[in-house]
């Protein structure tokens, strides 16, 4: 390509330079470039939440971002959470026990945005009526994702 | 007979999650094998036209573009269309076709480096369309003048089929009834929209193989259609269905698209990968419904339900997708629900338009049925004054009743559905209604779902042209482990976890020894369905407890040998094969290998501990449920709020009750979208208006209420396991369940006519418009 640009990014602790057209969408980035395909494309609009990933400590959908646009970032993926823990980050451990995945396409993409809230101690009341209303789940009815929530915040707001 | 019972029942948590969790699942877009090239459609820009013109002097030369005639070349037959009824012209359709009957038609095939650069060249190709009228509604499409969408054609009717009941009869019944009401009833067409799109990724071999990576629901079928349309040889492909992000119906065949990428990876001799966007899915991956039913019921003053008559016309869409005129079939099949009627009739005519064809989705045509009957259940009640429920249970079929015989030829095999009723009506009261100036309403579903559909002859006789039957194939490894190989194809029910449940207490085995292998056509035995029409416990599951039984015997055989005992004095249990009340035993991995060395075999037994089972039931399997939930409308905007849902329901014995419960919780989702919000629309010209998903609404978690479920357990008496299927009924009972909870809510409103979805415009303008009063 003629207009290819350098991007430089750090994805789940590991450095990446890329050559991508101006136009590469961070999800295609991550999914064709770093080859981490955890992340999921499901609408390429912003609308469904399955391509979630975390930029620089916020939660942000990589289908609307442009890959130059994270030149410098520090990302981190479904395959960074929990990677450093044997049993998983709470969030995982939840969805799992709580049956809050079915197909697994959405699931990446709440994951992270359970993670991201997780960390930055958004109230769990917060969490069920704002944060996860950003994401589309169709197999679900978001029962059982509610389910983890519930069971994910426990610790959390135990320690408080 | 299995031994001891350690995980069927169990809420055993899902053994597949993991790769999900932690980003590692594999789906058809994750494939990247070395050398793919990546395609984009050229697709109709018209609703109908005819194709007079493929010009591709300005797409670069970096791209490949296959065109309608270079595509020609390789097409040997049609798609097929699998269900015929009668009176059914169109039994098949054509891969290509230059008269364009819909916006997304696919045409052509352009293929290049990246995804980016094959949408780039496909704008660079020039169609020469001539316009032809349009006509997108259904009604419109009956009316004398207008355009037809197959001109050999007298009209635009591609099937016209009547159900149950003669019309003398049915004219008998009504007339001797004491009253009835009519009311007519719109059902909105809608899309399944799963998470994932389709798309396919095709790796030829210069030995003319091919492997052929897709997300669907059915590998087999897929390689069906493949083979026929394009003269290929069964044996030389292969098709693999990888993790699939979600199906709900529409992933139950292969589609044009599909195969032209696969025409493209054979002529190009490359891996070639295409990945439908969510645009190109609300476009051409098959939508559902779109239906008018002019219903009439008839009933005596003491609320006895005597008949129920119902014309409907669906709109086929361009042309018949694979199943065509079947959800209206299997509609009226199920039209009686759990009540006993004297007379039922349905008048069905499928209706082509300038629209993508509808097709399968959730529920085939049973949640049409549910709605059509429970509102006219409701209306008679109102009109009785009597309480919903309450006439329900009345004329509800009772347990000493079955099996049942219904007036449209279906034998219900076993249940209490006054008990399922009364339960979800007790509980729907319980919580105080909050007092805050909204209206409130309480709604209910009762309904019987046919399920684990078969057997093979009974398929045909109602002109479905595929065997009813699930073949499982189980094996012991040398090592003890066990491979389980099926036809069905897990895409989220959890089949990974399930199965091998009930192999596991069937071969008295750890569960962690058992591993599901699906979704394969080299590895895999064949299946017309793969996962879909709720029927993978029933009869994928119900398979496999028949092979693992023949498994099971065969180890008693060689471990009776083994311990010089007689074979029916062995148990299978926690791994061993243990002669009854001794603590002589042996390890049912060690009988693994015995059997592996083929080393003093008894009679008739072994070499290896092996069996296949091709299960073809008896009869179908039937859940049922009632769904209550309360909503509150806010009469100022037409707003709906789903405060409250109740389910009691029966699908056998469960496997899994948590499992079960996560079916129900999507179902009833999918249920609550299309009775409130989700809509695909046309302008006249059959231009999409609902072409992403802002414009198409799905819930979201804010819609969904928690659910409160509650189980019953009646065995079916056919199934082996007793297990029967019910993965559509959620959506099945809560499209009607709301609706009918709306319209409570609103009792003044006119209910002579109902449009679904009951979005917030149409819940207001009801508000406004009273009803006449007699």
């Amino acid at each position: 390509m003629t207009n290819e640009r350098t991007v430089e990014m750090n994805v789940n602790g590991r450095d990446y330079s890329l050559r991508c057209e101006p136009r590469r969408l961070l999800s295609e980035a991550l999914r064709e470039d770093c080859r981490l395909t955890g992340t999921h494309v499901g609408c390429e609009q912003g609308s469904c939440g399955a391509c979630t990933v975390i930029v620089d400590g916020r939660a942000q959908r990589s289908c609307l971002m442009l890959a130059v646009q994270a030149d410098g970032s520090n990302i981190e993926t479904i395959e960074g959470v929990g990677a450093d823990s044997e049993t998983g980050h709470p969030v995982q451990i939840a969805m799992h026990q709580a049956h809050g995945l079915q197909c697994g396409f959405c699931t990446a993409g709440i994951v992270m945005s359970l993670v991201h809230a997780h960390r930055n101690g958004i109230s769990r009341q917060d969490v069920t009526k704002e944060v996860l209303n950003g994401h589309l789940c169709r197999c679900t009815g978001y029962v059982n994702i509610r389910q983890a929530i519930d069971a994910a915040w426990v610790e959390l707001e135990d320690n408080k | 007979m299995k031994d001891l019972n350690l995980y069927t029942g169990k809420r055993i948590a899902r053994r597949n999650d993991g790769s999900f969790l932690h980003g590692s699942g594999q789906y058809t877009d994750d494939l990247d094998p070395a050398d793919m090239l990546h395609a984009a459609i050229v697709r109709s820009p018209v609703a109908n036209g005819t194709l007079i013109g493929f010009d591709v002097a300005d797409v670069p030369s970096t791209a490949t573009v296959l065109g309608p005639d270079e595509l020609a070349e390789h097409v040997v037959g049609d798609l097929p269309v699998v269900w015929k009824l009668e009176g059914q012209w169109q039994e098949r359709t054509p891969l290509l076709d230059t008269h364009l009957r819909y916006v997304g038609q696919p045409i052509g095939i352009v293929v290049a480096a990246s995804r980016a650069l094959a949408e780039d060249a496909a704008e660079k190709v020039i169609l020469d369309i001539v316009d032809l009228p349009i006509v997108v509604d259904a009604l419109e499409a009956l009316a004398p003048d207008a355009p037809l969408l197959y001109p050999d054609s007298n009209s635009n009717v591609l099937a016209a089929f009547e159900a149950g009941d003669t019309e003398d009869h049915i004219e008998e019944v009504f007339a001797a009834a004491d009253r009835t009401l009519l009311t007519t009833i719109h059902i909105g067409r809608v899309h399944g929209v799963p998470m994932e799109n389709r798309g396919l990724v095709v790796v030829p071999s210069p030995s003319g193989s091919l492997i052929i990576t897709t997300s669907t629901q059915t590998a087999h079928a897929v390689r069906d259609v493949v083979c026929e349309v394009l003269g290929k040889r069964q044996n030389a492909v292969r098709v693999v269905a990888p993790d699939v992000g979600g199906g709900f119906g529409l992933k139950d065949h292969g589609y044009e698209d599909e195969i032209m990428t696969v025409i493209a990876a054979v002529v190009i001799g490359r891996p070639v990968k295409w990945i439908e966007d969510r645009n190109e899915s609300f476009l051409t991956t098959t939508h559902a419904r779109d239906e008018v039913h002019e219903v009439e019921v008839a009933f005596d003053f003491d609320g006895k339900l005597r008949g129920l008559r119902v014309d409907a016309v669906r709109n086929a869409g361009a042309r018949f997708s694979i199943f065509g005129g079947g959800p209206l079939f299997a509609a009226f099949g199920v039209l009686p629900g759990p009540y006993k009627w004297d007379a039922i009739r349905g008048y069905g005519r499928l209706v082509a338009t300038n629209t993508m064809s509808t097709g399968a989705y959730r529920g085939f045509g049973q949640t049409q049925a549910a709605l059509v009957r429970e509102r006219a259940v409701d209306l008679v009640a109102e009109a009785l004054g009597r309480d919903p429920i309450d006439l329900r249970v009345q004329n509800m079929i009772r347990p000493e009743e079955l099996p049942y015989g219904t007036r449209t030829f279906i034998e219900y095999d076993s249940g209490d559905y006054q008990s399922a009723a009364l339960r979800a009506a007790e509980l729907i009261m319980e919580p105080a209604w909050p007092e805050d100036g909204k209206v409130r309403g309480v709604g209910y579903c009762c309904y019987v779902q046919m399920t684990g559909i078969g057997n093979s002859d009974t398929n045909r006789a109602i002109g479905l042209d595929i065997g009813g039957f699930e073949t499982a194939d189980v094996r012991l490894e040398p090592d003890g482990t066990v491979c389980v190989a099926t036809g069905v194809s897990p895409h989220g029910q959890g089949l990974e976890t399930t199965i091998p449940q009930l192999v596991a207490d069937e071969l008295g085995v750890n569960i962690d020894d058992v591993q599901l292998i699906w979704g394969d056509t080299e590895t895999t035995p064949y299946s017309a369905y793969g996962t879909a029409a709720s029927r993978s416990i029933a009869l994928g599951g119900g398979s496999a407890v028949l092979a693992s039984q023949k498994v099971a015997e065969q180890i008693r055989q060689v471990a009776g040998t083994m311990l010089e005992a007689s074979p029916d004095d062995i148990r299978l249990t926690d791994g061993a094969a243990t002669v009854a009340g001794t603590n002589v035993s042996v390890l049912i991995r060690e009988v693994a290998k015995r059997a592996s060395q083929g080393f003093g075999m008894p009679e008739g037994v072994g070499p290896g501990l092996h069996a296949r089972h091709a299960y073809d039931p008896p009869n179908a399997t039937f859940s049922y449920a009632t769904h209550a939930c309360r909503v509150a409308v806010d009469v100022a905007t037409g707003e709906v709020v789903v405060e409250d849902y109740v389910v009691v329901n029966d699908c056998g014995v469960m496997v899994n009750p948590t499992i079960i419960e996560g079916q129900i919780h999507g179902g009833v989702a999918q249920g609550l979208g299309a009775a409130l919000m989700e809509e695909v629309l046309y302008d006249n010209n059959g231009q999409p208006l609902s072409s992403t998903m802002l414009d198409y609404q799905v819930p979201v978690s804010a819609s969904i209420p928690d659910i409160r479920i509650e189980h019953m357990e009646t065995p079916s008496p056919f199934t082996p396991g007793g297990m029967k299927g019910m993965g559509e009924g959620g959506t099945n009972g809560a499209y009607a369940c709301v609706v009918n909870a709306v319209m409570a809510a609103l009792p003044d409103a006119d209910n002579s006519t109902l449009h679904t979805p009951l979005t917030p415009a149409r819940v207001w303008e009801a508000a406004q418009k009273r009803k006449q009063l007699d």
